[in-house]
């Protein structure tokens, strides 16, 4: 009875057709459908009988001739379902059981057998039942033509219908497994991939393990190669790799390639190629890893990408091969062809005609390569730029990197956390944190022309050295201690900036040209064609790239703030050397004022440039004098007397007025020399009336040599020095005090210069009759000899270096002489207002500072000397307010600032008062009290 | 000082009337005058326990401070002093007074002080630190014959009392620091 209603159903449409069915073909009908349902049933369950396929033919014919078509592959799918259900499904998962435990994590080598084995049985197993069943269906097909080709004799074209049915068988399959498909199965597929894909791996580099030569040669040749052209790079990969070429029929990939069609006919498609995309990244990821590891010497980039071209690409290609290459991917999207496609074949070494496919992997892989080695890199930067110039070759592969895979912000983020942890902190030297700032813009010169992420990075940077002190001096020591500075350390940021200052020499020269580019229409042609919009990331408001110029110098300067401070710190050091000098010889000092001259203007240098001059002056003039003299002396002058001549004496003669201000320090210097000098002086002033010398006796350096009987000692000390010890010739022991007096210096001075001799063995101190009195005695004949030895070895040392001595006052001393001044008014104008802000102090002495020494420092520098008093225990700061260290005033202070609360306190301090009639036991309180109460308003 | 300023007279309109003065190079030259004041009080004052400040951007109202001189009652303390110099000052005497309580013969309950420079006996000779000096020494040594306060005239005698007087009032004056 189902079955009428089912055919009745099916034909309703038709129901004049019913009318025409005799019970005789009913009877046909039904025996032919039972006999269609028991061959269904034959064919399909238990051990599959193909025996039965005629009479399972017949019987569908005669269905069919009764329209019952549909009704015969309903039946017949519903079958295969239930069979493909019992044989295939639950026998495959079954498989895998034993995996369901087990996590991806655990599956190890040990797993590597098992998980193939039991994969490639699995999937033999299932697809026997399905290309058992496949046939089956075949069989019904086969029927169903047979029928209609009789009726439409022969003109049927059985194709679509045969195409419609194997479809719909496929698509059962795959919602079956796909319905029941356990989580493990991926995983495990994923494990099996990565296994082989080693495996494979292993056996390409093992081929080139064979190819010693051929290795060798590729590491030779990878500086060489990255600097070719990539054309001739590729021809090169091409030949190297012809040899390890991986045919189709390679067992491994036959292997591989038909677990992926048994999967693919399966329709675990799209899982297979993610299982083996997976693996093939992960592959590509772990030797990206290990190509690039730590080692930024060498560029990594392109032996990745001959990987890329050895491995995986030859595996796919094998694969795509092997598949037939009929990847359903590549026919829909044709029309959108990457540009790559139409690359040269000699792009694919091996591989003669590359498939849209294996393009496409291409382009993934590399950009997958990219964009870990980037990673890689970008967390590593740090220590990238730590090691510059060696590491360029990283930097090299960093920029392609981003260049494919625009990510700079990425780096730019993770770089500025790195810095701001490791860099930027109170334990790195300012000289550390200037020469990675020299680096970073040198590397990122390289990673970023437009200098849009430089700007970002190296803010920070700058922000941070401004709050540093010493970063002039640091500045200045880098610009000017050429190849003559610390050998060991970061001596050589040194060389770098002076470099630094010949390389803009020359660039200069090239922005000149630049410049007038309007004359050189060519060249305007080609810096128009040149153009690059600025990267997204830009900051418009920080000016377009022509204004943004990798001037590390200006950059530096930038950090300072002006040049005209960098220029004056740099005027301090130049004199400080040229004072120290004790030969003329200025040549290197010559060089980098010029160097400096081109990039700050002559202007600027003026002064630095009159101090040389001096200098030179200085030999010329010394000379003419000892000329002189030795003229004098010939015609019997008694200078031999004093056993002193002139010709012991070079003077360094100084314009002062554009000199830094010198430190003077009175002296009384051996009547001999005193002697001498201003006979020196005398000669000077006969050559240049009018001028005048005007001795500096605190500065200099002294050369003596000590005897002590049969031996003698040199040393090179400053005057004052010299000045203690020739003390001691005439009197052996003295008293601080005196000695100071002799000397012309104070006592604490004396005590710290004299603790240059006593180090070096010669005077010895004693405590004296009364504490703040020191005996020093003179050691006889230096007795200590072995001691002596030592000395003699660094007598040469210069002694103001010990002490940390300079002859010119720092910037800070002078500003700190300069805001002295402004001591009397800021401590005046807190006496009366008893606390002020900082801008308050700073307006203040802006508006009544405007006399005699105008009051032009920048809030930094009053903090700064603000701060400074504030050590020195004179002021107070206290929630940024600032107090004078005295605490009566800071009291009448409140009464004075809030008047009106003047009631209050009054009725307030009746307690006050109270307390104190108690313990004085004066009188007349209550008078004053409403005395001032009466007085409030 | 910012109370002052937003309650009292604010500044900028006596600076408006500086500029409306039919005089205006003179009034320049006040300030200069002003300036060079300010100047070496600046340079000499602190030591003498005497200071003074403008209060403001008008450099015509100060504030000053005055330390009592050694040895008088008033050794240890300090007083706060408001001086207002006038558009043809040096011509004209500041005008000068106490803002700390001041228990002072010649000194009243206003802190208008009675002293004879300030007034008819001025002369364009003395300068800010002079005053100041002046109000410095009057402290020890007041005018007990024409007082402004006859209490602290006829306590004068009685050097120990009037020491506490003194001392009292300045407590008076801050109580909260005490």
């Amino acid at each position: 009875m189902t079955m009428v209603t089912q055919q009745a159903s099916s034909n309703y449409y038709n129901l004049g057709i019913l009318d025409s069915i005799t019970d005789d073909s009913i009877e046909d009908i039904l025996d032919s459908w039972t006999g269609f349902c028991n061959t269904t049933e034959s064919l399909l369950k238990d051990k599959g009988d193909l025996s039965v396929g005629s009479e399972f033919i017949s019987h569908v014919h005669i269905l069919c001739e009764n329209r019952l078509s549909s009704l015969v592959q309903d039946h017949f799918f519903k079958a295969l379902e239930e069979t493909f259900e019992k044989n295939g499904r639950s026998k495959f998962w079954h498989h895998f059981d034993d995996f369901r435990d087990v996590s991806i994590s655990e599956l190890n080598e040990s797993h590597k057998d098992w998980v193939q084995q039991v994969l490639c049985k699995a999937l033999e197993d299932i697809c026997l039942e399905k290309q058992y069943q496949e046939k089956c269906l075949l069989i019904l097909v086969h029927a169903l033509q047979s029928y209609k080709e009789g009726i439409s004799k022969g003109k049927y074209n059985s194709d679509a219908e045969r195409v419609a049915l194997f479809s719909r068988y496929r698509l059962m399959v795959s919602s079956v497994l796909m319905t029941t498909l356990p989580r493990h199965f991926p995983e495990i597929l994923r494990f099996y991939f990565k296994e082989r894909l080693e495996e494979l791996s292993d056996m390409i580099s093992g081929n080139s393990d064979d190819n010693d030569e051929f290795q060798a040669k590729d590491n030779m040749d990878i500086d060489e190669r990255t600097k070719l052209s990539p054309e001739v790079s590729e021809m090169d990969i091409g030949e190297t790799y012809n040899g390890r070429k991986i045919s189709e029929n390679n067992k491994l990939v036959k292997n591989i390639g038909k677990v992926v069609r048994d999967l693919r006919s399966l329709g675990f498609m799209s899982m297979a190629e993610d299982a083996y995309a997976s693996a093939i990244f992960l592959l590509l990821k772990t030797k990206v890893n290990d190509l690039a590891g730590d080692d930024y010497r060498t560029s990594v980039l392109w032996s990745i990408k001959e990987w890329i071209w050895a491995v995986p690409l030859q595996f796919l290609y094998a694969l795509l091969a092997y598949l037939g290459d009929s990847v359903s991917y590549d026919s829909p999207s044709s029309g959108l062809k990457s540009p790559l496609a139409s690359h040269p074949t000699s792009y694919y070494p091996g591989i003669d005609i590359p498939s849209e496919g294996l393009v496409r992997w291409q382009l993934r892989l590399e950009y997958f390569a990219y964009e870990t080695l980037q990673d890689l890199r970008i967390a590593k930067l740090f220590e990238i730029i730590v090691d510059y110039p060696d590491s360029s070759p990283a930097i090299d592969d960093l920029k392609k990197c981003l260049q494919y895979s625009g990510q700079h912000s990425k780096l730019v983020d993770s770089f500025i956390s790195s810095l701001r942890y490791r860099l930027l902190t109170a334990g790195a030297s300012t000289n550390d944190i200037l020469h990675q700032y020299v680096s970073t813009i040198k590397a990122l010169r390289i990673i970023d022309p437009t200098g849009v992420f430089l700007e970002a990075v190296g803010e920070p940077i700058r922000d941070y050295l401004k709050g540093r002190k010493d970063t002039m001096k640091c500045i200045v020591t880098m610009l000017t201690d050429g190849p003559g500075g610390n050998p060991n350390g970061p001596g050589n940021t040194g060389d770098s900036l002076l470099e630094e200052l010949n390389r803009d020499e020359e660039n200069q020269e090239d922005d000149v040209c630049d410049d007038d580019f309007n004359s050189d229409d060519r060249h305007a042609w080609m810096n128009a064609e040149r153009w690059e919009p600025d990267p997204v990331e830009a900051d418009p408001l920080k000016g377009s790239r022509n204004r943004r110029k990798f001037d590390i110098l200006g950059m530096i300067v930038g950090v300072i703030g002006s040049k005209e401070q960098l220029v004056n710190e740099y005027r301090v050091m130049l004199a400080e050397k040229l004072l120290n000098k004790s030969d003329y010889d200025i040549d290197s000092e010559i060089r980098t004022l010029e160097l400096l001259k081109i990039h700050f203007g002559e202007s600027s240098m003026q002064k630095c440039e009159i101090m040389l001059n001096d200098l030179i002056n200085s030999k010329r003039i010394n000379t003419n004098i000892k000329a002189s003299i030795s003229d004098v002396s010939q015609k019997g002058s008694d200078l031999g007397e004093t056993g002193v001549s002139l010709d012991l004496l070079d003077a360094t003669i100084i314009s002062s007025n554009f000199w830094p201000p010198v430190q003077d320090e009175s002296i009384n210097i051996p009547e001999t020399v005193d002697q001498l000098l201003s006979d020196y002086a005398k000669r000077f002033y006969e050559i240049k009336t009018p001028r005048k010398l005007l001795w500096k006796k605190n500065l200099g350096t002294v050369k003596l040599e000590l005897q002590f009987g049969d031996r003698a000692a040199q040393f090179t000390v400053t005057p004052v020095h010299a000045a203690i010890i020739m003390n001691f010739q005439d009197q052996t022991r003295w008293i601080s005090k005196d000695l100071a007096a002799a000397i012309g210096v104070p006592v604490d001075v004396l005590n710290r210069r004299i603790n240059f001799w006593i180090s070096k063995g010669i005077i010895a101190e004693s405590v004296g009759a009364e504490s703040d009195n020191h005996m020093f005695d003179l050691v006889d004949a230096m007795v200590d000899s072995s001691r002596n030895g030592v000395n003699n070895a660094s007598c040469e040392d210069l002694a103001a270096d010990e002490e940390g001595e300079t002859s010119v006052a720092s910037l800070e001393e002078q500003l700190l002489q300069e805001m002295t001044v402004y001591e009397k008014y800021i401590m005046g104008m807190l006496t009366n207002f008893g606390s002020m802000s900082l801008d308050r102090i700073h307006n203040t002495l802006k508006m009544f500072c405007s006399a005699d020494p105008v009051y032009d420092k920048s809030l930094q520098q009053l903090q700064s000397f603000l701060s400074g008093l504030l050590s020195e225990e004179k002021l107070e700061l206290r929630d940024g307010m600032y107090y004078l260290k005295r605490e009566y005033s800071y009291l009448s202070l409140r009464s004075y600032h809030c008047p009106h609360l003047k009631f209050n306190k009054v009725v307030q301090s009746t307690y006050l008062i109270g307390n104190i009639d108690e313990t004085s036991g004066y009188g007349n309180d209550s008078f004053v009290l409403t005395h001032y109460l009466c007085l409030m308003p | 000082m910012e109370v002052r300023n937003s309650v009292g007279t604010p500044p900028p309109t006596s600076s408006k009337q500086v500029k409306t003065s039919p005089t205006p190079v003179d009034t320049n030259s006040v300030i200069q005058r002003l300036q060079k004041e300010l100047m070496s009080l600046m340079m000499s004052g602190g030591d003498l326990g005497v200071s003074a400040f403008p209060e403001s951007e008008n450099i015509f109202s100060w504030v000053g401070t005055i330390e009592g001189g050694r040895g008088t009652p008033y050794e240890g303390l300090s007083y706060k002093l408001s001086l207002r110099f006038p558009l043809d000052y040096p011509f004209k005497p500041p005008q000068v007074k106490f803002e700390t309580m001041c228990f002072h013969p010649n000194v009243d309950q206003y802190g208008n002080i009675c002293l004879d420079i300030l007034q008819d006996k001025w002369s364009s000779a003395y300068d800010c630190r002079t005053v100041l000096l002046s109000i410095q020494s009057l402290l020890g040594e007041p005018n007990t014959d024409s007082p402004l306060n006859s209490y602290a005239a006829s306590l004068w005698s009685n050097q120990e009392d009037y020491k506490k007087m003194v001392q009292k009032q300045v407590v008076d004056g801050d109580p909260f620091e005490s």
